[in-house]
């Protein structure tokens, strides 16, 4: 259970890999055991350089976080120049998290992204909940997530994942559309929108007002999604949500899950997916198969 | 950059609810340069790490100083002798001092007074003279421990030293080099002083290891970095002080 494993097209060297967001393109985060990593998805991408949203971008809630950094990035150009070249001597696959304002910007990231070396696939992201004109729009609706997951198909050949929202009334709808365009695979879930008051200022704490909840806050809820998008599809679904430890991960593949994404649980320890990987070896055999 | 399960050792308060912790991390003690940073993380505790400056390093042993202002300073302020903590350091860009000058001029308000004895001490190896001058809202809350060839108080109420903040107590003459650290109003102000001053900036902070981009720091080049890469020593006016938030605020319980 702790080794190799096909998901969606990708290679993955182990079951957990880091999530969009949560390590940089891959070359920040230090003390990490790097041989433990299944894969990673970058940061995620957008044609043109962002600069992101004005600080606080981070503020703690009760077991979680709310994040509105704004997708900060270099844009597509930069990564291809900067970052693949390095993924590209690496022994775990980069998948790219791309990003748009209109389904013609994916279809163009996603051409641009083929035959990258160094990228080993893309992750659409029709989710994030931090860009008032971009994804929640997408990830919302099952014609606008199956229009996107087309356009990206349409220009790559690279597999395709799409990472899901959870604020939706019923997620394996959004699956089902998200497979029958084409995705290899889906990720479910990204953060759940969330706000918070300074008493004091009576103001949000984040300057966005808004952001995305992360952490074990949300596992129970991620949990079930996931749950639910698995039993809807027949292609591979990816586990994210507050996983801190290897039974949190043992969860996700419980319901339904082929591998899980590790995100916030980095931000305080730099080597926790390594400590998941290694946590995981005891579950092997309640893992397999039942008869 | 090294992961050390550290014991407390020390504890001591030196001003009105201002206490330094000592933490036995000997690799990191042996590497912190002034105005670098340890991020802490406590367990059973909040669920991200915390940021402070390093205080002091001796020996094996790194020093922390803080106030109760949300729950988890709170919690490390009930830790007992031998308590194991999880320090990340050292972390960030600290001070860069210039041989060249003849001396260094320390600006400290409140809890400012963090990164300074390391500075004070790196500066007097470097042969510098050290003018420091520390301010806070009153007598009690000043640090006692302030050190320095040339020591001088600012209190806003005037129970000690200048009547005024630790700005209007800086000498006049040849300041030399000047490092800054405390509220970022503060910080804002020693800039139009002395553009080229180094102050170290505080943030809401999430890795510390420069992933999450959650320490967002707006530079006067119209971009963000990274207080935990980048800085947490920053030249004074490249910043762009509007920018960021004057004053953080850690939610207490009324």
């Amino acid at each position: 259970m702790s080794g190799p494993l096909e998901v969606g097209g990708v290679r993955l060297k182990t079951p957990v890999m880091a999530a969009s967001g949560t390590f940089g393109y891959g070359t920040e985060v230090p003390l990490c055991d790097r041989r433990l990593l299944g894969g990673m998805v970058s940061k995620g991408i957008f044609l043109e350089p962002r600069l992101g949203t004005p600080p606080p971008r981070i503020v703690e809630t009760p077991s979680g976080m709310l994040n509105a950094i704004g997708l900060q990035g270099p844009g597509v150009e930069a990564l291809i120049a900067d970052y693949a070249p390095q993924w590209a001597t690496w022994d775990f696959p980069v998948l790219v998290n791309i990003n748009g304002e209109t389904v013609e910007e994916y279809g163009d990231l996603a051409a641009r992204l083929d035959g990258v070396p160094g990228v080993a696939g893309l992750e659409i992201n029709i989710s994030c909940p931090n860009v008032r004109e971009g994804g929640m729009f997408f990830g919302n609706d099952p014609g606008s997530a199956a229009a996107v997951t087309e356009a990206v198909r349409r220009r790559t050949r690279l597999p395709v994942w799409v990472k899901l929202t959870p604020a939706v009334t019923d997620i394996s709808e959004i699956a089902r559309a998200c497979e029958a365009a084409g995705a290899d695979a889906l990720s479910a879930i990204n953060t759940f929108v969330g706000m918070s008051f300074d008493l004091r200022s009576r103001q949000p704490r984040l300057a966005f007002r808004t952001g995305g909840l992360s952490g074990p806050a949300i596992r129970p809820m991620a949990v079930y999604l996931a749950h639910r998008a698995a039993q809807a599809v027949s292609i591979p679904v990816v586990g994210i949500g507050g996983i801190m430890s290897a039974e949190d991960a043992v969860e996700f593949l419980l319901a339904g899950c082929r591998a899980v994404q590790v995100g916030t649980a980095t931000f305080l320890d730099p080597n926790a997916i390594g400590k998941i990987v290694e946590g995981l070896r005891p579950y092997q055999l309640l893992l397999r198969p039942l008869d | 950059m090294y992961e050390v399960a550290a014991p407390l050792v020390s504890r001591r308060e030196v001003a009105r609810d201002m206490c330094v912790l000592g933490f036995q991390a000997a690799p990191i003690a042996q590497s912190v340069r002034a105005g670098q940073f340890v991020n802490l993380l406590l367990r059973p505790g909040p669920l991200l790490r915390r940021p402070f400056s390093v205080y002091r390093a001796d020996g094996d042993v790194i020093e922390i100083v803080l106030k109760a202002v949300g729950d988890g300073t709170q919690r490390l302020l009930e830790l007992t002798e031998g308590d194991l903590v999880s320090a990340l350091g050292p972390l960030g860009r600290g001070f860069q001092l210039d041989a060249a000058m003849r001396h260094v001029t320390l600006v400290s308000g409140g809890l400012g007074v963090a990164p300074m004895p390391l500075a004070a001490r790196d500066a007097r190896a470097l042969g510098l003279g050290v003018t420091w001058v520390h301010g806070a809202r009153t007598r009690a809350e000043l640090c006692s421990e302030a050190d320095a060839d040339h020591l001088r108080w600012a209190t806003d109420d005037g129970s000690l030293g200048v009547h005024g903040s630790a700005l209007d107590a800086v000498p006049l003459d040849d300041v030399g080099q000047v490092l800054a650290c405390g509220p970022n109003r503060m910080l804002a102000a020693v800039a139009t002083c002395w553009p080229e001053a180094q102050v170290a900036i505080e943030t809401y902070m999430g890795c510390g290891t420069g992933v999450c981009l959650g320490c967002a720091v707006p530079r006067t080049s119209g971009f963000y970095d990274r207080a935990c890469t980048e800085g947490p020593v920053y030249r004074a006016d490249s910043i762009r002080w509007v920018g960021l938030p004057a004053h953080l605020h850690y939610r207490v319980a009324v």
